[in-house]
């Protein structure tokens, strides 16, 4: 696992030197409500962090306190070593692309990207030239004097980079920007935008509320939960070895079985053993992918259930399998001739197929 | 067999289809507005001999409306009305827009505040509010009370009964006229385009001349053409404030209709202020149009 992360880390580039964000035990309370717990984070050079949780565990007010939109009641917010809470908002190098893009409706796509170079009081000729190589590096070269409503979301998306981008901010911070766009559009995007990020190698913070985009687009991920940072890791190690079931259950669909360790032991009902540190109630995560299925017909299992309902995804087939009248399971499984034979209502025997890709929680 | 015609109609009517909702209104307009505009129209082109009370011959004519555009009284009080209407009005933009964008950046109970101040007068006729400037403004006014007690000056200031007082007087009366419009496109602004441009390094006042203002260019056209329109007819507040030394066009209908009984005069004056009015709309609305051409170009 270790030489999994570190080889990752050579491919994109994400040096481990001085952090470029240092956030240090932020605290932000609306009224009675702490929206961010004395939250602690730090973004490394050129990486690509994302901040991944449900809605209202605090992953737009982190970001929102980065841009200076809001102040933290308490805590700090370095960007180089330099304290950016007396920072007014427009003095920040921190370029920040708006879930709905917050396109000036009124500019055309040349003036919306020109905007913060005329702020700066920059010379037209130079403006110029500026906007017309920031805009090519988002392939939108011929645009110029399109308004942002005769675009489409995604080249309004490209629009709203180019637009921070041309500043050359030390940060770049992304509110779930993949909302607008429709769910085929938005699996190119995540690659597009991933490798535009990596090409400029800037440092990026990204906030997402859905797990298979942070795992697309991420080197490293940080899961938030109620306010703090659950874990902070790169996606095979958020993936992999989540740290909590609420790590486990939030990235990827997982099955939970509550079980009992004795002796470093838990034994599950298909007669394999998972190891674990723990012992007493214990929650065992397996992901669906982890699960072998079997026609039970003629054979005497320890582990069986009724197939509910089957769903194809793709090229895969996924089960729900009933145990008992409060337990089901879920499997997944590539749609090859022995499996795909299984229908709704069939009888199956379970078995895991690698015991050790279990983990084990305390059963709280 | 094909249904009668007027049942055709009935089904029309009842559909709600076509201008039939409108009829209502229509008719109502045609009465109360078309017909006497003729009337106006007939009485101002045409000569009109009279004899013993009864009317013995009506024809064309242009007299009344030639010899009005010669007459160089006409001249300076149509000059002054438009400069009234178009000081009042760029008053009235000037100190409205501050208000709007208040109510844009307030809390809640800012905005509440905000439009209960604003409709408020609204409520209260026009002729008492300006009677209430008038103790204001008097020679023994608050206002010359107010300044003489502090030691500022030592005679009573002469603001009543000049252009000035009607100025003040015209601007407090259509200011809610202004900041409404403004107020209903201030509620339509997206916050987001505020942070966004103060995230690109713009400061509060760049973000309200490069994007509060230029989004709210329609707020500002409707409000500008409406305190435009009423402050160029207006005779209430020119005739009490500018105490009969300052006449404006509407002032000088009610005098040639009213006191000198020139119904022929009066109509005259009447269309010319109507067409001048007219003019200066359609000013705003090209300009307003100018202002807001992003908001037709085709969409995708």
């Amino acid at each position: 696992m270790n030489v999994a992360s570190n080889v990752l880390d050579m491919t994109t580039g994400a040096a481990r030197g001085a952090p470029v964000v240092d956030i240090r035990g932020a605290v932000k309370r609306f009224a009675d409500l702490t929206v961010l717990d004395h939250c602690s984070l730090t973004a490394q050079e050129g990486e690509i962090l994302t901040l991944l949780g449900p809605s209202g565990c605090g992953k737009t007010t982190l970001l929102r306190c980065i841009a200076g939109f809001l102040t933290p009641d308490a805590g700090e917010i370095l960007i180089d070593g330099q304290d950016t809470i007396p920072i007014p908002v427009n003095r920040r190098s921190v370029g920040v692309v708006f879930q709905s893009y917050a396109l000036f409706p009124h500019l055309t796509v040349a003036r919306n990207v020109a905007y913060g170079l005329r702020m700066r009081g920059m010379a037209a000729s130079e403006i110029d030239k500026r906007v017309a190589t920031a805009l090519a590096t988002v392939s939108l070269t011929g645009f110029e004097a399109r308004y942002p409503s005769q675009l489409s979301g995604g080249q309004q998306q490209r629009v709203a980079i180019a637009r921070v981008l041309v500043l050359e901010p030390r940060v770049l911070l992304l509110d779930e920007p993949f909302n607008a766009l429709d769910a085929k559009l938005r699996g190119t995007m995540q690659m597009e935008l991933r490798q535009l990020i990596k090409r400029l190698g800037i440092t990026a913070i990204f906030v997402t509320h859905d797990q298979e985009e942070a795992l697309t687009m991420s080197d490293r991920i940080a899961v938030m939960r109620a306010g703090k940072i659950e874990q902070l890791g790169t996606p095979e190690e958020i993936f992999d070895r989540p740290r909590s079931a609420y790590v486990a259950d939030f990235v990827g669909a997982s099955n939970f079985w509550d079980g009992f360790a004795n002796g470093g032991r838990v034994v599950l009902p298909d007669g394999q053993t998972v190891t674990t540190s723990l012992s007493g109630e214990v929650r065992v995560m397996i992901r669906p992918h982890n699960l072998a299925l079997r026609p039970a017909a003629g054979q005497s299992s320890s582990w069986t259930g009724l197939i509910r309902f089957r769903r194809h995804v793709g090229a895969l087939m996924e089960y729900e399998i009933e145990l008992d009248a409060e337990h089901s399971l879920r499997a997944v499984a590539l749609r090859d001739g022995s499996v795909s034979s299984l229908a709704s209502g069939d009888t199956v025997s379970l078995s895991l197929r690698d015991p050790a890709a279990c983990i084990v929680f305390p059963r709280s | 067999m094909s249904k009668s015609l007027h049942r055709r109609l009935l089904d029309e009517i009842l559909s709600g289809s076509g201008i039939w909702p409108a009829v209502p209104a229509i008719v109502v307009l045609i009465v109360v507005a078309v017909i006497p505009f003729c009337i106006l129209l007939s009485l101002g082109f045409s000569e009109i001999t009279v004899a013993r009370g009864v009317i013995v011959s009506q024809e064309f004519s242009l007299r009344y409306l030639l010899t009005a555009l010669a007459d160089p009284l006409y001249h300076t009080t149509f000059q002054r009305s438009i400069t009234l209407a178009l000081l009042t009005t760029f008053v009235c933009v000037l100190l409205g827009f501050p208000v709007a964008y208040l109510f844009l950046i307030g809390k809640p109970w800012v905005r509440r505040l905000i439009l209960v101040l604003t409709i408020a007068p609204i409520l209260t006729s026009g002729i008492v509010r300006t009677y209430a400037w008038i103790v204001i403004l008097g020679g023994r006014g608050v206002v010359n009370s107010v300044l003489i007690d502090l030691g500022l000056i030592s005679a009573p200031l002469r603001i009543i009964n000049t252009q000035w007082a009607v100025v003040i007087g015209m601007v407090q009366v259509h200011l809610p006229i202004m900041i409404l419009p403004l107020i209903a496109v201030m509620s339509r602004h997206d916050r987001r385009l505020d942070e966004a441009s103060a995230n690109l390094g713009a400061s509060r006042l760049g973000t309200l001349w490069n994007v509060v203002l230029p989004l709210s260019i329609g707020g500002v056209g409707t409000g500008a053409a409406l305190v435009f329109t009423l402050s160029y007819t207006t005779f209430v507040v020119p005739q009490l404030l500018g105490g009969g030394n300052y006449l404006n066009a509407a002032t000088m209908i009610y005098e040639q209709v009213v006191y000198s009984l020139e119904w022929s005069k009066g109509a005259v004056t009447a269309l010319i202020l109507m067409s001048t009015c007219l003019f200066f709309l359609l000013v705003f609305a090209w300009l307003t149009n100018l202002g807001t051409r992003w908001t037709r170009v085709a969409q995708r």
